[in-house]
């Protein structure tokens, strides 16, 4: 197992970051890490990688203790951070040999200009790395995690300033990573797409503690077996008067987002809502997608909170 | 394989001499310097000040114009890099914190050579024509090292405790001005108690009365070796606060 969490728990100058966080990873696997700002996404990443320790629970990473046995890890591990920064005054290829040698790895200078191509870099570019724009900073900060060839890969928000091709030639290296060289690598991001198109795992943090893990195509197998619906309602409409089949999962203006109960068949539970009178205007279907998913597990623990 | 220490500190000697940031500064001490040792030499010509006088005034700004760069570098050294965000790859490299905090103080101690080798000539300039410039370089070199680095080191460890350049800029800025007060102090007041206290245990300080015993008063090196042992504690004592600092670092 390359990652394995259990019960962990993190308290930061008094305060509970983290409670009840649980999350594993095996080789090969792509897994997204989900989460609204603020949900502890970053707080994990620290203890995963060995810079802070928790307050309790287990926590292994590539069969390493992170906290006593940071420095073993860190040469086994990649880290795109969600602010990556750079030596911005070094050309990217010095950077790179610099970044190389703290390793203790000499590339050559054939190497190094791969490293760089692989990501869609020229190597041949000669500027300061201050003059690279967002997505080339996030296309060297990829690069710099996976000189090392590491066995895991943690990307907090590895697609961010990136152009749609860039994303689409981010996301052929990472697939590449993972299923030709058992790379295992986990994602943080807000992109669902991202999730969509890479991940065969994930988990959901919010308010600190893991709300949902599991393999996506079973996650979203059980979600579909819910229905949900956006209704455009009247000014005057009260969710209190909902029918009891149907749950109010948010609302944005004069559209609700609701789901009615698995069990429950849709045309008995409109029937129900148009005998109480109830001020609707319109009903749309929702896809039941992962966007879905994520926004109700989230929304419910808001709401619990 | 190179040593990660080393690889940091050519890094961070690399920064002051290549960037534009370290260059800006480095010519800004460069102008006050000439404009300073101009100033010196035309009232020298006059016979407003005496040959030993100037050199001891051109000893005593280097020492605090170095103060001020350590300050500037130290700060900027890990607090810098965390804002910038180049602080997390550099932990999360196998380099223990104690390796970055040497590496650290290794471009600290090249950033003081690079400003010693500057100063020389203006050193050079003004004591030429007198009896003193031997003892001004080696006094220098001996007295200004510890104090300077000394600064450096206190502001890594501020750097490593705070989240913010500004906060550790600011309290490295303070910390100086403390220390640098006895220039400011009238001669009655340095002779109180609390002046002569104040004294006997300022690292600044005691460069200083150094300098003027030297190069003025023309003393020996065996009547000066107090002043060196306080300048070595604050050395040692400021190099330990970094080191134990990075073991507290902010993320």
């Amino acid at each position: 197992m390359l990652i394995e969490i259990q019960g962990l728990k993190l308290d930061l100058d008094g305060k509970s970051v983290l409670r009840d966080v649980n999350l594993t990873m095996e080789k090969g696997q792509i897994y997204g890490l989900l989460g609204p700002n603020g949900a502890g996404k970053s707080s994990n990443i620290s203890l995963i990688t060995g810079l802070r320790q928790p307050t309790a629970g287990l926590i292994r990473v590539l069969g390493l203790d992170p906290a006593k046995e940071s420095l073993g890890l860190h040469r086994r591990i990649g880290v795109l951070a969600e602010q990556a920064g750079f030596y911005d005054w070094m050309a990217a290829v010095a950077y790179m040999h610099w970044f190389a040698r703290l390793y203790g790895i000499q590339l050559s200078a054939k190497e190094i200009s791969l490293a760089l191509d692989q990501v869609g870099l020229d190597a041949g570019n000669q500027s300061a790395i201050s003059s690279y724009s967002r997505g080339m900073l996030q296309r060297l900060g990829l690069a710099r995690a996976l000189l090392h060839r590491p066995e895991l890969l943690i990307l907090d928000e590895p697609t961010n300033g990136l152009d749609p091709r860039g994303r689409r030639d981010i996301h052929d290296v990472l697939l590449d990573l993972a299923n030709n060289h058992n790379v295992g690598i986990l994602l943080c991001t807000h992109l669902l797409d991202d999730v969509d198109r890479l991940c065969s795992r994930i988990g959901i943090i919010a308010q600190g503690h893991t709300v949902l893990e599991g393999s996506l195509a079973d996650l979203l197998g059980i979600r579909a077996a819910a229905q949900r619906y956006r209704l455009r309602v009247t000014a005057n409409a009260v969710p209190a008067i909902l029918p009891s089949e149907i749950t109010l999962l948010s609302q944005s203006g004069n559209w609700w987002h609701v789901e009615i109960a698995g069990n429950a068949r849709p045309e008995e539970a409109w029937r129900v809502l148009f005998d109480t009178d109830f001020p609707v205007e319109e009903i749309h279907r929702e896809g039941g997608g992962l966007e879905d998913l994520y926004l109700s597990v989230t929304q419910v623990d808001r709401e619990a909170k | 394989m190179t040593n990660p220490i080393i690889l940091i500190a050519r890094k961070e000697s690399g920064e002051l001499l290549l960037s534009g940031r370290g260059i800006t500064w480095l010519l800004a001490l460069s102008i006050v310097m000439s404009v300073l040792s101009l100033l010196l030499v035309s009232n020298t010509e006059l016979s407003l000040l005496d040959n030993a006088s100037v050199v001891y005034m051109v000893m005593g700004t280097v020492t605090a114009l170095g103060s001020l760069l350590a300050v500037v570098l130290g700060t900027d050294a890990i607090a810098g890099e965390r804002e910038r965000g180049s602080l997390w790859p550099l932990l999360l490299a196998p380099v223990t914190p104690s390796q970055i905090v040497l590496g650290k103080m290794g471009g600290q101690t090249a950033g003081w050579i690079v400003m010693y080798l500057l100063s020389l000539p203006y050193v050079w300039a003004v004591g030429s024509s007198g009896q003193n410039l031997a003892q001004a370089v080696i006094y220098l070199a001996l007295f200004a090292t510890p104090v300077v680095l000394g600064f450096g080191f206190f502001c890594i460890g501020l750097s490593a405790r705070v989240h913010h350049v500004r906060t550790a800029l600011l309290t490295g800025l303070i910390t100086l001005m403390l220390l640098a007060s006895p220039l400011l102090l009238g001669p009655s007041l340095r002779q109180s108690g609390i002046g002569k206290l104040f004294d006997a245990v300022n690292p600044f300080s005691a460069a200083l009365n150094t300098f003027d015993s030297v190069v003025i008063d023309s003393q020996t090196l065996a009547v000066q070796s107090s002043r060196l042992v306080v300048t070595l504690v604050w050395l040692v004592t400021t190099a330990l606060f970094a080191m134990r600092s990075m073991r507290k670092i902010k993320i």
